[in-house]
């Protein structure tokens, strides 16, 4: 830190050198009299332009939009009335006893804990074999990745019809003798979450394949062969060897998980509008519910701040985890 | 890279620069925001008129082709926004100013919502039906689209509920007759699922039409209940209510809903399966009125995805006795939809000629009745039977006379005294008890605290 403080005054004053020449004679003047630190403090609103159209995004969209969302909050508001009533915590408290939300945080996190430990199976699984001599290997990696850039509005249709009680795949399943699992997978609350979660999983496979296909590229083949050599055969490569590689690729797969089942709206939204009976409801469907059709402006404000409480606590928690675990290593 | 800094000259010109442009887009923000609309010219403009009925763009061309025709120099770009993206395109576009100049608006929750955006079209009324319009018009119009004494918005048109429709060859083939009762209708379910045909379909996952078939269940209970419990006059815990979940939970069980309704949506599942023939019976209104013609039917028929398919006639039939009580089917309606002029419209006065035309003129409502997709609202129009050309005359003409008679005596609203948050709860009695997650009492009990917490009253 020294090394680098020392470093700035003497990076700046070259800079200075270029540019003092075209400065008004009354700031040069100034620049003079006040010795270094006096021409630091004239040099430093310079910066300002460069960093002024970032600064006004973060601070004038998202730190703004997130305070503004705080304060209405407070509020018993429809969003566009001119009388807001103020609640103060009202809308927390009544938020606390909602069976709906609570509902909404089991699934998030069921939903959470599935999507991600199937994900990295297959991911992990596809970008093994795919590491391997596998004729055709380029179709299969597109054939892995098209689901993560078909947009979900589009293909929420799809399932919609492919799951309902006359679908595809009901159709699939009488024709290998399976007509007795044949059910409304969709109309019922017992199976409509585990839909959602397959066609996430549908979904996003392919980003955890491609992250852990490009990390498995890092590996140093040298202690592969090394492994090779003392007798591992692929078994214990993989688990001994290769997955103590992807630790860091996976805590990245477990965090942007965590953050997107936090944020899952479309797919649950689309294909099932958050039933039946609420049993596909999640933080976002039920801001969005609260927020547009039933005009509870405020009470969804409460809603987002706890969302983004609970995020930002599940971010430092990860980062706190990772950097423990790299302390230790 | 190293950034050269300039020089400070050179800053100040690009801080003002800066300054400045933040300044006029702050005014034009400010201008573009806070104005009103404009008159405008009465005769001639272009308006934009946004809604979700009527439902296909085509009805939407033909009431403007016939507005056209007296009224040429006035374009109108029809906008079909879905009803369940209807809030969120609405009030944004609203609010900024640059919305329709016209848009529709339901009676209920929709008027209250929208009413600081609407003209009152009360002096337009009077302008065009004389001192005493209230008369000339059918008032389960005018009350649910007016709110703090002004009128939101002027009535198109009528729909009512509480039947059922039914496909007329499903119910030759296999020799049946519409049911009448509980233990008919699940007679009727049996035999068409032993021939491998769907028998009811219900779009449960949505509280509309769900609210409908629980409407008609409770008139069979008891009649005006539900009305009494939309009023405050009774409880939603009410025994009669109760009855009336316990009933519509038999009809999950005794198979007369299709397996998985409580994941189906009216539109488009329910009635994308009507009317391909997988099912012989669905709760609609008499919006469905229009699928009595070739032309709809056979529109609708393409919309659902089945090229070259044959229109085929459907029947309105009355609501089942299903308490067994002996009440005969009483039936529901509203003011289907109302126009409403944006107060921030820069054409106002050509958008209330539209209005104006649609709604108070002979022409106008001849137009809409037509149609067969709203009743008009005026009362001294009918729709032509003797123009229209219906898939089956023969047998359709008297029932849809009937119908067309029968409902102008109807006096008990369908949906203009529930509030979103009611509706909300009443789907949620609905699917908790279809799913066996509450019994009837249970989901009642809580339908009324969820009622009470909405702010309404009880006496």
């Amino acid at each position: 830190m020294r090394l680098a403080s020392r470093r700035e005054p003497s990076g700046v004053a070259v800079t200075e050198t270029h540019v003092a020449p075209h400065r008004p004679p009354s700031q040069r003047a100034g620049a003079v009299g006040g010795g270094v630190r006096t021409r630091r403090q004239a040099r430093r609103p310079l910066g300002l332009p460069w960093i002024l159209p970032a600064l006004t995004l973060s601070v004038g969209l998202l730190y703004y939009a997130i305070g503004y969302t705080a304060y209405i909050s407070t509020l018993n508001w429809d969003g566009i009335g001119p009388n807001p009533q103020h609640v103060g915590g009202g809308n927390y408290t009544r938020i606390f006893h909602d069976p709906v939300f609570w509902d909404a945080v089991r699934h998030t996190v069921y939903f959470f804990v599935v999507t991600f430990l199937i994900q990295t199976l297959l991911g992990l699984t596809f970008a093994v074999l795919l590491h391997s001599r596998v004729k055709l290997a380029v179709v299969y990696k597109v054939i892995v990745f098209v689901p993560v850039v078909l947009a979900p509005a589009i293909m929420a249709p799809v399932f919609r019809h492919m799951f309902a009680p006359d679908g595809e795949f009901n159709g699939l399943l009488h024709a290998l003798g399976l007509g007795t699992l044949a059910q409304p997978w969709i109309g019922q609350t017992s199976t409509a979450l585990p839909v959602i979660m397959a066609i996430t999983i549908w979904e996003w496979t392919g980003v955890t394949f491609v992250l852990y296909y490009a990390a498995m590229t890092q590996v140093d083949q040298s202690v592969l062969e090394a492994a090779r050599i003392d007798g591992a055969g692929n078994l214990r490569t993989l688990f001994n060897v290769i997955w103590p590689e992807m630790r860091g690729t996976t805590v990245a797969l477990a965090i942007l998980s965590a953050i997107g089942a936090l944020k899952t709206f479309d797919v649950p939204y689309l294909v099932t509008i958050g039933g039946p009976n609420y049993a596909t409801e999640f933080l976002g469907t039920y801001i969005y519910r609260m927020t547009i059709p039933l005009d509870h402006v405020g009470y969804g404000a409460a809603l987002s701040i706890i969302l983004l409480v609970v995020a930002l606590v599940m971010a430092i928690l990860f980062q706190v985890a990772g950097r423990e675990r790299k302390a230790r290593d | 890279m190293r950034l050269r800094l300039l020089p400070k000259s050179t800053v100040r010109r690009l801080s003002f620069l800066l300054a400045a442009t933040v300044a006029i887009a702050g005014l034009s923000a400010c201008g573009s925001g806070g104005s009103s609309g404009s008159a405008g010219n009465a005769t001639s403009g272009t308006i934009n008129w946004w809604g979700w009925t009527p439902t296909d763009t085509a009805t939407a061309d033909n009431y403007i082709a016939a507005f056209n025709k007296q009224y040429p120099n006035i374009k109108v770009n029809y906008k079909l926004v879905n009803i369940s993206d209807w809030v969120a395109a609405l009030r944004p576009a609203l609010a900024s100013g640059q919305g329709p100049d016209v848009f529709d608006v339901q009676p209920g929750a929709y008027v209250t919502e929208f009413k600081s955006f609407a003209e009152d079209l009360t002096p337009m009324a009077e302008q065009a039906l004389g001192s005493d319009w209230k008369s000339k018009v059918a008032p389960i119009g005018i009350s649910g689209l007016t709110a703090d004494g002004r009128l939101v918005a002027m009535s198109v048109g009528a729909v009512y509920a509480g039947m059922l429709w039914i496909n007329e060859g499903t119910f030759q083939k296999y020799n049946l007759s519409p049911p009448t009762t509980l233990s008919e209708w699940e007679h009727v379910c049996q035999v068409l699922k032993q021939n491998n045909v769907g028998c009811f379909v219900q779009g449960a996952a949505q509280e509309g039409f769900d609210q409908d078939t629980l409407q008609s269940i409770a008139n069979s209970v008891q009649p005006g209940l539900w009305t009494k419990a939309s009023t405050g006059d009774a409880k939603w815990n009410d025994p009669g209510i109760v009855q009336t979940l316990a009933i519509w939970k038999q009809m999950f069980g005794d198979g007369i809903m299709q397996t998985g309704a409580v994941g189906y949506q009216q539109y488009p599942d329910a009635n994308n399966d009507f009317l391909t023939g997988k099912y012989g019976m669905v709760m609609m209104g008499t919006w469905y009125t229009q699928y009595a013609t070739n032309k709809a039917m056979t529109a609708a028929l393409s919309a659902a995805g089945v090229s070259g398919a044959k229109p085929f006639p459907i029947l309105p039939v009355a609501f089942p006795d299903v308490a067994g009580k002996g009440n005969t089917s009483e039936m529901y309606g509203d003011s289907d939809f109302g126009l409403a002029v944006a107060t921030k419209s820069k054409n106002r006065a050509a958008a209330e000629t539209f209005v104006k035309w649609v709604t108070t003129t002979t022409a106008g409502q001849q137009v809409i009745a037509d149609q067969l997709d709203d009743l008009p609202a005026l009362k001294s129009v009918e729709p032509n039977l003797n123009v229209i050309q219906l898939v089956n005359p023969s047998s359709q003409t008297k029932p849809v006379q009937d119908l067309v008679t029968s409902v102008g005596t109807v006096t008990e609203p369908r949906e203009s005294l529930l509030s979103a948050d009611v509706q909300t709860a009443i789907l949620a009695a609905a699917t908790s008890v279809a799913t066996g997650k509450a019994t009837p009492q249970q989901a009642a009990d809580t339908l009324q605290q969820a009622a009470e917490a909405a702010g309404e009253t009880f006496k």
